[in-house]
């Protein structure tokens, strides 16, 4: 979702690995220093100057202009240039020279934050320690403001407190790695005096830290950024930054090849062949950190069988979904998590379609001659009521059970989603679900755990192991138990494992620019 | 007298239809699935904030008490507030009333500018191959969904000839109009023009093709009257006829269609604004649907509903006044 990293597709990398990039990405996003992607960041080539204004059009555009109200990456791709991350990690784990400067953990549970002094708000304002105190505070304290959708990203931290002007001190539960990706993830400095004096949450004006400033804004519509010129980095490429939205597909692929967007994101497959054919512009596309699959709640007939969950992932023909609706956007999923995350273990398959094998193992479970209905949303990801479809008319091939598809909003299924293992209404649907924290837990603790807020799966010793793992602090030990986990998901199939979606973009050919696998937009990362 | 009594009967009618709008609206709120307290907070949110929330919006009522309170609050104009931007739903209709009204009125421009005369000349040359053309043209027109005209219009107009903008608004028609008066600069005022075109062709090719038969069939009534004959008699030249008198008589139904239509356009302006990406009500409407954001979908339906019935409230009084039989009709 937001600062995560721009590693190459097929690349599996351990956790410091994955800090590099994410370091790297975020480092060059909002610092311009030359980072790990291997290119020079910032306006470098000065052709960047030579455009009036640089257009970034997407799907969907955030309706209010609070940074601390929303947890969907369209939306953190318009907050991210006004407002930074507090800090990054690099390649070996340090802290990197960003708002905050250094990091040690003074006893258990704290962790220390030192803040940059020359850092100014784009208002004028000096940040202080006590802005990042409430930067964190506001995410995770629901009497802070409003009750944040971030704070499900924040899960380990308890709360932060300033020491002195330039000393953050933040108290946690878990990990000493799971804070940093946290805090990496979801922390932008706020200026509290600001916020608290604009209506929560704040409707429609911006004041971070970042290279770029609000210069208009309009809820549902667009956001028009200029350079800031005090910022404490390095001078951003554009002058003048535009993002705005379009809804319909062809809209956008229209408006960047008539060149009044130089950048759309979700080009739908059928339009890829258009876009890399026309003089000018091109795709560049990623196998994102958002997994796309299908849920079976384990308290709920037939799928508290493990052999019928099995069966159903037997039945479905991944890569043929993959080529058949996605127009071979897609990577196949092995495991509940996406490579290139920390705990990913390449050890795993994706499972392969074998009817006979899922017939067996229906007739193992019990339940043959079951009737069974797939549900699903349409339009929320890529192509989602097409591959449901398919999903369904695939299992209903097997001779032994009657799949149905059905369409329903979007609101259903993320209900489903969090009503629990028991929730009899919908107890087989499609969902999608992105990790943006770089690490195994996110894409695990909310499905697998008790606590989780998508709770859908019963398993008691998989819930300790989950909540031992967040406390494990031996980086290796901690890796090798989240493989080993995500091996035994793999087996109880409590998903039928589908694909990793694509993030397709349409750009103008002189952009340099990679797409990253968080699916995240950072224009200072960009260059003619 | 009467004209007071027929005013107070057709505001009457209208508080019950506009009364009816606000139970269906709030009928379906209470049949759709899904918690609204998942459109506001995270899953992960405490159970005890969740159920503040819940206490807060009166989601605990009976549905009758969340019924009666929420007439109660749209009689003191309190529309509630948006789930998912937590920002005045009035504020958040009110604001996208100008675009919506733009393209409405450029739509009801372009029908005009293209029907009428379209319906002279069909009228007028019954039979014969421009009376063919344009009756073919209606058809079409009639016949071809909007959202599918907009998308060929980005991709011929657009996108290959590159005469017009894919969509957009850049600029608010009163602030092009009030740059040009202080100014005189029409640089804005043309690209509120250049942007507005596509979508109001879009959204106006329906009600342009309607004009058109309304016109024909007006023209071709009027054109067998007596006094047409009469006035051919007194030598009066045929163009002066044609759009002096009969055109005159015509426009009378087709006046009425056009206050009457502005409501429909309104509301077929959702699917433009989609596909051109103008930030209208419709725009807006389709997100708040999508988001299932209740609050915001009453608020635009209600204010929907409350704009067809007072134009309807307003072109029967106006025919009223001007023809007082419908009145004792």
């Amino acid at each position: 979702m937001n600062n995560n990293l721009g590693m190459p597709r097929d690349t599996a990398i351990d956790r410091r690995g994955f800090l590099k990039f994410a370091g790297a990405s975020a480092a060059v996003a909002t610092t311009g220093l030359a980072g790990c992607l291997g290119e020079e960041n910032g306006n470098g080539n000065g052709d960047a100057d030579e455009i009036d204004e640089f257009v970034v059009t997407q799907g969907e555009f955030v309706e209010n202009a609070d940074p601390n109200d929303h947890n969907a990456t369209p939306y953190y791709n318009v907050f991210d240039q006004v407002y930074e991350p507090i800090f990054n990690v690099t390649g070996d784990g340090e802290i990197e020279e960003r708002v905050v400067t250094d990091w040690e953990h003074p006893e258990d549970g704290v962790v220390s934050l030192t803040i940059r002094d020359d850092v100014l708000f784009h208002g004028g304002e000096e940040l202080v320690a006590s802005d990042v105190a409430y930067t964190i505070n506001r995410q995770v304290d629901e009497d802070i403001g409003f009750p944040s959708d971030q704070v499900a990203g924040m899960t380990t931290i308890a709360e932060a407190e300033a020491e002195d002007d330039t000393t953050v001190l933040v108290e946690y539960e878990g990990a000493e790695s799971l804070v940093e990706f946290q805090l990496a993830n979801f922390g932008r400095a706020v200026n509290e005096e600001w916020v608290e004096g604009q209506d929560q949450p704040i409707s429609d004006d911006m004041n971070g830290t970042g290279p770029y400033q609000l210069e208009e804004y309009e809820a549902d519509v667009q956001a028009v950024y200029t350079r800031f010129d005090d910022y404490w980095g390095e001078e951003p490429p554009f002058e003048t930054v535009r993002f705005n939205a379009a809804a319909e597909s062809s809209s956008r692929v229209g408006a960047l090849q008539t060149g009044e967007s130089d950048l759309v994101v979700n080009v739908p497959p059928t339009d890829v062949e258009t876009v890399d054919t026309e003089e000018g512009i091109e795709i560049r596309n990623v196998t994102s950190f958002r997994n796309i699959f299908l849920v079976m709640k384990s308290e709920i007939e037939p799928f508290d069988s493990q052999e019928f969950r099995q069966a159903m992932n037997y039945a479905v023909d991944n890569e043929g979904i993959i080529n058949s609706v996605l127009g071979g956007f897609g990577q196949p999923m092995t495991q509940p998590i996406p490579e290139g995350l920390f705990g990913y273990n390449p050890d795993l398959d994706p499972y392969e379609q074998d009817q006979a094998l899922a017939e067996e193992l229906v007739e193992e479970s019990g339940y043959a001659g079951e009737e069974i209905t797939l549900q699903s949303m349409e339009g929320r990801y890529l192509n989602d009521a097409e591959v449901a479809q398919t999903a369904a008319s695939q299992i209903d091939q097997l001779e032994n059970v009657d799949c149905e598809i059905e369409i329903v909003p979007f609101d259903a299924i993320s209900d489903a989603a969090s009503e629990g293992p028991d929730f009899e209404e919908i107890p087989f649907y499609l969902i999608g679900w992105g990790n943006p924290t770089g690490d195994a837990d996110y894409g695990l603790s909310p499905w697998f755990t008790s606590g989780g807020g998508q709770y859908n799966f019963v398993d008691e010793e998989l819930d300790e192991r989950l909540i031992e793992s967040q406390q494990i602090d031996d980086e290796d030990e901690r890796e090798a138990t989240l493989q080993e986990i995500n091996a035994d998901i793999r087996e109880e199939a409590p998903w039928v494992f589908l694909h990793l979606e694509e993030s397709i973009y349409g750009v103008r050919d002189d952009l340099e620019w990679e797409p990253l696998q968080d699916e995240s937009i950072y224009i200072d990362q960009m260059d003619l | 007298m009467a004209f007071g009594k027929f005013l107070t009967k057709r505001l009457l009618q209208g508080a019950i239809v506009i009364w009816g709008v606000v139970t269906v609206t709030f009928g379906l709120r209470a049949a759709s699935p899904g918690d609204p307290v998942n459109l506001i907070v995270d899953p992960a949110t405490s159970p005890e904030i969740r159920e503040q929330i819940r206490e807060d919006l009166g989601l605990n009522e009976p549905i009758y008490v969340q019924y009666i309170e929420y007439l109660r609050d749209l009689l003191v104009g309190d529309f509630g507030y948006s789930y998912q931007s937590s920002r005045d739903v009035a504020a958040l209709v009110i604001e996208r009333i100008p675009a919506t009204l733009e393209l409405a009125l450029a739509a009801t421009v372009v029908a005009i500018v293209i029907a009428i005369p379209l319906g002279v000349i069909s009228g007028t040359r019954r039979n014969e191959p421009a009376d063919y053309g344009a009756t073919l043209f209606s058809l079409v027109g009639i016949s071809t969904p909007n959202f599918w005209l907009g998308i060929m219009l980005i991709l011929v107009l657009a996108v290959q000839f590159g005469i017009f903008p894919t969509g957009q608004r850049p600029v608010a028609l009163h602030d092009a109009l009030w740059t040009f008066a202080t100014t005189l600069h029409a640089g804005e005022l043309l690209t509120w023009v250049r942007h507005i075109t596509l979508p109001a062709i879009a959204l106006g090719t329906y009600f342009t093709a309607l004009i058109t038969r309304l016109t024909r069939s007006g023209m071709v009534d009027e054109l067998g009257k007596p006094y047409v004959t009469a006035t051919e008699a007194k030598g009066l030249p045929e163009v002066l006829i044609r759009y002096k008198h009969v055109l005159r008589n015509t426009m009378i139904p087709i006046v009425t269609v056009l206050g009457l239509q502005l409501g429909t356009l309104i509301g077929g302006a959702v699917i433009t604004e989609t596909v051109f990406a103008w930030p209208g009500l419709g725009l807006r409407l389709i997100n708040s649907i999508y988001a299932l954001d209740w609050p915001l979908i009453q608020g635009i339906l209600i204010f929907i509903g409350v704009g067809f019935v007072l134009i309807n409230i307003v072109v029967d009084s106006l025919y009223a006044y001007l023809n007082p039989r419908v009145i004792e009709e």
